[in-house]
């Protein structure tokens, strides 16, 4: 192709051409802070993983909390109730340790495939935590909500003068559908707006991820 | 990060600014973004700076680093985005005998090579840059022979820019 060749030559007759930076000025630039996507990365996935562990250690010490803890107790399932701790907990730091290994391992001097691949790869495990976090929140959610339903309907009832109060099959049933159905909305719009989010900060890297994996296929 | 480090890499980098100044003719447009992609990409190549073992030249290493900034790390500006008319061309050198026409394929030239993507740049980049297919298939991950294909493509995908009618 006669154009790029010259291109080539142009290009090669330009190179004296920048204006050329002094040390002085490199020794300033060396000490300035860099701007670079993967450090906004890593403040905004530090963030949100640090979001899901003080939530869980600000609602452990809250008196609501105490309250829950009185009624999990009189129900007789405290031991499940810790043990679903100790494992929410567990999964938490579990991410923190792969997200910061993954992180880890970022290095500007691999190749630019690899360099794509790991830094995308920080940001998926990132993602895990979060589609974790909103699904066992869910489900929590579904589970503690129907419970308290279902206690305040029986206990209007029994205000009522039922002496055997019981939930009607049809009432419990709707009742259990529109909560699994809100709860179902409310995650997905949360998710839905996160992946937007998430992917606004990474359509760039995306786009060149798979640029490079389409020229090898 | 150690202090005795800081007089040999600013010596090496110096020297070898060109290949920075290079990347960010091709990757931004403007004063303002030429000089916010030199600050990033020394400021990357000074993190990066440790590891260099010196297993391979400074400016081999160099390139690479540049250039995985440029792709990756560096977040362009709305400014830098929005204009991508060449605006180096005050730098073009003229031979004696000015040849008009010359100058005028060159200026499309350049307005094509704008239009391509990120990757294809850094291909192109390394073309104009003489470098060999197994160099370039290392700097971006690629097997060689699709880097070769890859090129013979933008090739194709330049003359197109360049004559949309295929007359």
């Amino acid at each position: 192709m006669k154009e790029l060749d010259l291109l080539k030559k142009d290009w090669k007759k330009n190179t004296a051409s920048f204006e050329q930076v002094s040390e002085n000025e490199i020794y300033k630039m060396i000490h300035k802070r860099s701007s670079s996507i993967v450090k906004w990365i890593f403040i905004i996935s530090v963030i949100e993983l640090g979001l899901g562990l003080v939530l869980g250690l600000m609602i452990s010490f809250t008196k609501y909390d105490q309250k829950n803890i009185e009624l999990i107790k009189s129900l007789g399932i405290y031991g499940y109730y810790i043990a679903t701790s100790v494992f929410l907990y567990a999964v938490i730091f579990f991410f923190i340790y792969k997200f910061y290994s993954m992180y880890r391992k970022i290095a500007v001097d691999d190749s630019t495939k690899q360099l794509l691949s790991t830094i995308l790869k920080t940001r998926t495990v990132v993602k895990q935590y979060i589609a974790f976090n909103l699904t066992s929140f869910a489900v929590l959610f579904i589970i503690f909500g129907g419970y308290m339903f279902y206690e305040g309907y029986i206990q209007g009832a029994a205000k009522n003068g039922a002496i055997h109060p019981e939930m009607p099959m049809n009432i419990a049933l709707i009742s259990m559908v529109v909560l699994i159905l809100a709860t179902a909305f409310l995650t997905c719009a949360f998710w839905l707006v996160y992946k937007l989010i998430y992917g606004i900060l990474l359509k760039r890297l995306q786009n060149n991820y798979e640029e490079l994996k389409k020229i090898d296929l | 990060m150690s202090e005795n480090l800081e007089p040999s890499f600013v010596k090496q980098l110096q020297e070898n600014q060109n290949i920075i100044h290079k990347i960010c003719r091709l990757y931004t447009s403007g004063e303002d973004a030429h000089k916010d992609l030199f600050q990033e990409i020394t400021i990357q190549l000074w993190k990066a700076f440790p590891k260099f073992r010196g297993e391979s030249k400074f400016s081999t290493w160099a390139y690479r680093v540049a250039l995985n900034t440029a792709i990756t790390l560096y977040r362009k500006s709305k400014r830098s985005i929005a204009t991508v008319e060449y605006e180096g061309r005050q730098h073009f050198t003229h031979d004696i005998e000015y040849n008009y026409e010359e100058e005028e394929q060159l200026k499309l030239m350049y307005k094509a090579v704008y239009q391509l993507n990120d990757i294809e740049k850094a291909l192109v980049f390394m073309y104009l840059e003489d470098k060999d297919y197994t160099e370039i298939s290392e700097t971006l991950g690629i097997s060689e022979v699709n880097a070769r294909v890859k090129m013979n493509r933008i090739k194709g995908k330049l003359k197109k820019i360049l004559n949309p009618l295929g007359v």
